[in-house]
């Protein structure tokens, strides 16, 4: 089945809209869905033209399509467990929050925390992605423990802070802080990037672009060589301004400190 | 008439010692306090009735008038913001959060644009900090971090640091370690024993260096960190192993440069750090009067500090999406009210000129930059001079703000119920 959500044109489109019911499991039941305006509680048919083109007896076979402009929309996909999610434009806030299975597609740019705290199935971002790509709320100790983060476009600062598990790979270059407080899982930037890893406890972090301002509290312990990408890495373990056994690969033609 | 200990509501150290002298519903003379002190009491001009807009400029109107037309406002706005509230007493922000959950509005503090980031660090890893009657009495080492006390709390050092005797370092001016980190020469560096100049947004790396040191991996670090030679870090590093009790005070210069909240989490790690050899505190400088009341009353109301968005009826928080200038700058909210500040004056300029294309509503007793950015301006008394209240010292102490004259202007608290009682049995999500 596939429901295709087309919004509106709205009075005051920059007012935010709070969409945390689209996840295709919701679907199975009818389009009778409920989400917020600014202040304003609203029905999905107020916002969106709503298509419904053939029939699902389980949500998996689900594809919710989003068209128009939907980069104030916050939410979508949150708590999604199974099906797809397409999104043609750009997309607001908190897409795919505590996502735990299923697949989004954004063709478009992702804003703020994208994939935040994150526990399974897969997000693809064609374009960038703002700050706090994949990680944890406020004061969260864990941010994303699982699941898959491809950007093809670049994230924004603090993108994988906190990050628990799961892979998060960044195309294009990261804003400043990438991978800090990582505890775990695994982190591949293509591009450049500021100061990564600050504060990092455990997990690895590879960066095939330019580190800019290298923190000065990551040991050089080694170099490796990148086989599939034919790259020599400088190894480095850190941070050593706390316990410190987290691994960050830099590519060794590109260190700047 | 002359009332002694007197508070001044001016910055966050509340001195509570001033002697001011009355004639009638004027003030001739402050006596004890600083320049800033003195300046707040004496500058004390008010804007005399409420005004609004019109085409031909603006007009003079009621109270009452006043007071109907910015609740119509709230009313209709899907996405109010509130805004402001550090220059006031609790009593007029405990209302703002009444009304925010009563209309759905956003509701946010000065914090925002000043200690917003030490808050948030403080809620990754706690706050290592006491009170600065702790500090006057026991702290041998001082570290002033991103700040200048000297301009900006005039009476930090004489009242609790540098100058002060105290029970432990009764001879304070040669027992006390003054340790100084800027960017630049200031005078609060120039008194400093120690100045530490870092190249801008070197912050974080310092910090990290010299956790790195104290925990033994001086090793690790290279011989210059962020312009700063790793010797003095070591010297640094072990003048605050020695201490006895250190305090570490910080400013803006670290929790609005480059990496914010994280700057101030890395020197909490550092004071964590140094507790593990001595006994080291860190506190904020906080700015604003009454500045730390609104994250207090915001906090026992909604559970969180600032940037409280109440649009589901429910509060929410998540600064970088809830805060004051990130829902100006994307244009969300459709209307303002701005209460005891001045965000036209210290807004980036984006968020500010949104203020201007919405109905904007200020409460303040001084016109100010948001009053140009305004529909309707409403003045009242001011926390601390003609008007008394609750403030909260940067410490955490709350203090009972007095009321020294009386010019017969309406409190703020006042108002804002006048204002909650036109709303209620309205509207809501
Ligand atoms: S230091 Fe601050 S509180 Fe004390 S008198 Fe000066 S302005 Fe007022």
């Amino acid at each position: 089945m596939r429901v295709i959500l087309e919004s509106k044109v709205r009075k005051k489109p920059s007012l935010p809209i709070e969409a945390e019911a689209i996840i295709p499991r919701n679907f199975l039941k009818g389009t009778d869905l409920v989400v917020f305006e600014g202040n304003k509680e609203r029905t999905l048919s107020e916002l969106f033209w709503i298509f419904v083109e053939g029939t699902a007896v389980s949500p998996e076979n689900i594809e919710v399509v989003l068209k128009g402009d939907t980069s104030r929309i916050k939410r979508v996909g949150e708590y999604m467990d199974t099906g797809t999610i397409l999104i043609e434009g750009d997309i607001g806030m908190h897409c795919g929050n505590f996502m735990s299975g299923g697949t989004i597609e954004i063709r478009g740019s992702a804003d703020a925390w994208l994939g935040r705290e994150m526990r399974g199935g897969t997000i693809v971002c064609r374009g960038n992605a703002g700050h706090y790509c994949a990680t944890g709320y406020r004061g969260e100790k864990k941010g994303m423990q699982g699941g898959t983060v491809e950007v093809f476009g670049n994230a924004g600062d603090f993108c994988a802070e906190y990050l628990a598990g799961g892979t998060v790979h960044i195309h294009g270059h990261t804003g400043d802080f990438p991978g800090v407080e990582m505890r775990g899982g695994e982190l591949l930037i293509e591009g450049d990037a500021t100061r990564p890893c600050g504060n990092m406890k455990n997990g690895s972090c590879v960066i095939l672009g330019t580190v800019h301002d290298l923190l000065p509290t990551f040991e050089k312990s080694g170099t490796h060589l990148l086989p599939e990408r034919n790259l020599e890495m400088d190894v480095y373990t850190g941070d050593v301004a706390n316990r410190g056994k987290g691994t960050m690969m830099v590519a060794s033609r590109a260190l700047r400190r | 008439m002359i009332e002694q200990d007197v508070v001044c509501p001016f910055c966050g150290c509340l001195c509570d010692d001033l002697e001011i002298e009355t004639d009638g519903a004027r003030i001739v003379r402050v006596k004890n306090g600083c320049s800033l002190a003195e300046a707040t009491f004496m500058n004390d001009t008010r804007l005399p009735a409420p005004i609004r807009r019109t085409e031909a400029g603006w007009e003079e109107i009621s109270y009452d008038e006043a007071i109907s037309e910015t609740a119509e406002i709230l009313r209709e706005a899907d996405r109010p913001l509130l805004y402001g509230w550090s220059s006031t007493h609790g009593e007029t922000q405990s209302i703002g959060v009444h009304i925010a959950e009563l209309i759905g509005a956003v509701i946010d503090n000065t914090s925002t644009v000043c200690h917003g980031p030490s808050i948030l660090a403080i809620q990754e890893v706690g706050h290592p900090g006491c009170t600065l009657g702790q500090v006057k009495n026991r702290a041998d080492v001082i570290i002033y971090w991103g700040c200048n006390p000297v301009e900006a709390h005039p009476r930090h050092m004489s009242r609790y640091t540098t100058f002060a005797t105290g029970f432990f370092v009764p001879e304070a001016q040669r027992e006390r370690t003054v340790i100084v980190v800027d960017t630049r020469r200031t005078d609060t560096t120039n008194i400093a024993d120690e100045f530490v100049q870092i190249e801008h947004g070197g912050d974080y790396a310092v910090l990290s260096a010299l956790r790195a040191i104290v925990r033994g991996k001086a090793h690790v670090i290279p011989a210059s960190v962020a312009g700063v030679a790793k010797e003095q870090l070591v010297r640094i590093a072990e003048i605050c192993k020695n201490a006895k009790f250190g305090a570490i005070f910080f400013g803006l210069g670290l929790t609005m440069s480059r990496g914010k909240y994280k700057n101030v989490r890395n020197a909490i790690e550092l004071t964590d750090e140094l507790s593990r050899h001595t006994k080291f505190v860190i506190s904020p400088l906080r700015g604003h009067g009454n500045v730390y009341g609104s994250n207090e009353v915001f906090t026992w109301m909604t559970g969180y500090p600032f940037a409280v968005d109440f649009a589901r009826g429910i509060a929410f928080y998540n600064p970088g999406e809830t805060t004051a200038v990130d829902i100006l700058r994307r244009g969300e909210c459709d209307a303002a009210l701005i209460v005891a500040s001045d965000p036209g004056a210290n807004f980036p300029r984006a968020a500010a000129a949104h203020l201007a294309k919405i109905p904007t509503v200020v409460i303040d007793p001084h016109v100010n930059a948001t009053t140009a950015l305004s529909r309707i301006h409403i003045p009242c008394t001011a926390a601390g001079i003609d008007a008394a209240g609750t403030a909260y010292r940067m410490d955490g102490i709350p203090i009972r703000l007095k009321k020294v004259i009386d010019r017969g202007y309406p409190d703020d608290a006042e108002i804002l119920r006048k204002i909650y009682d036109r709303l209620d049995g309205g509207m809501g999500p």
